[in-house]
């Protein structure tokens, strides 16, 4: 029987290195694309991404149960990426060469949702308007769309209320539509 | 026109599931006779397709095992000092939920700021007229707590959250210990 996030964060805390292994091995991938959305390119966003989970490791033993640990484990990610943008302040070209590749990289996915020419224009156009959005509109974006999560819990990832998740979900996505009206 | 209005307002969080029986049932039911509506329906869905697309798509490159092995050997890294330091003190100030250790440490700065205009140059300093002034600030939740030694013109500036629980948790430090 598959043991729960919280039941595998009891044996963490009492020293079990599997049971933090079952929990990397749950979210790491979650983890990197909150963390790829936010940031500019896929090698800082891994690196990124294996912090996380270090600083996981390092402070289970204060969590304490009363909000879910994937939650938790996403505030540490967009806590860390966003520091990361503010310390970095790359060229911009970095992500648009990043999410080029993360595009293509689509095109070997079986399910396509860029099936015609025009939604091919959408997905380039789609890097530039992610790009130009703050990060902490990408943070909401990002995390409403990799795990679908209630405006409740983004709140809580963000620290912001669920007011604050909704305006800044209905603005980016204006933002955004704004952008690709041509495509959509 | 007016109700187009507001449904566009409403349609993202219809469309996530965050409203109510009710509320979802009138938007459904304007949505069903409205041309208009049901195209901005549609474009917002594509647009959060594309986005899924775009971001899932990634997250299979990314193999577990050479990501858990870097992990492992950021985890088995060896530690500094300060670093044990500063995970103690953070975890002296969760089990605490600073309630008496943030006094406790203004009382011992005060006493160490005392102690030396007593004894003048125990510290090897400069002894006449020590004079420390504390403030406590609450700040949009965070409490910020200052300390002002007049003789050695030093501040100390403590952050600190008195929040409930795990709040502490992904913060990147305020900084951990008092910062000169
Ligand atoms: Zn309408």
């Amino acid at each position: 029987m598959e043991l729960s996030d919280r039941e595998l964060v009891q044996k963490c805390q009492t020293g079990e290195m599997s049971a933090f292994e079952e929990l990397v091995s749950r979210y790491h991938q979650k983890v990197y694309m909150v963390i790829l959305g936010l940031l500019r390119n896929r090698e800082d966003a891994l690196e990124v991404a294996q912090e996380t989970f270090f600083r996981a490791y390092r402070k289970i033993n204060s969590f304490q149960g009363g909000s879910s640990f994937y939650t938790w484990i996403y505030r540490i990610a967009v806590n860390l990426a966003i520091d990361a943008q503010r310390r970095q302040k790359r060229n911009p070209l970095d992500f648009r060469e990043s999410m080029d590749g993360l595009l293509e990289s689509q095109d070997e996915v079986a399910r396509d949702p860029f099936a015609d020419v025009h939604d091919k224009e959408l997905r380039q156009n789609l890097t530039n308007a992610i790009n130009d959005l703050t990060p902490e509109h990408k943070a909401v974006i990002v995390l409403r769309t990799i795990e679908g999560l209630s405006y409740k819990d983004i709140g809580e990832i963000l620290g912001c209320s669920e007011g604050t998740v909704m305006s800044r979900l209905h603005y980016a996505r204006k933002k955004l539509q704004d952008k690709l009206s041509a495509f959509l | 026109m007016k109700d187009c209005e507001n449904i566009s307002e409403s349609m993202g969080r219809w469309l996530d599931g965050e409203l109510s029986p009710a509320e979802s049932e009138s938007i459904r039911a304007h949505v069903a006779q409205c041309a208009a509506c049901r195209e901005a329906q549609r474009k917002l869905e594509k647009l959060q397709l594309a986005l899924e697309g775009a971001l899932m798509a990634e997250s299979k490159s990314i193999e577990f095992e050479p990501f858990w092995r870097a992990v492992q050997l950021r985890i088995a890294e060896k530690r500094t000092w300060y670093e044990d330091a500063l995970d103690w003190s953070r975890g002296l100030f969760t089990a605490s939920r600073a309630a008496w250790a943030i006094p406790a440490l203004i009382a011992l700065l005060l006493a160490v700021a005392s102690l030396e205009s007593y004894f003048p140059g125990w510290r090897g300093g400069a002894g006449r007229n020590a004079f420390a002034a504390v403030d406590s600030i609450d700040a949009h939740g965070r409490n910020v707590a200052l300390l002002r030694e007049y003789d050695s013109k030093t501040t100390v500036i403590w952050l600190y959250e008195d929040q409930e629980g795990e709040n502490e948790t992904a913060e990147e430090p305020p900084p951990p210990g008092p910062a000169f």
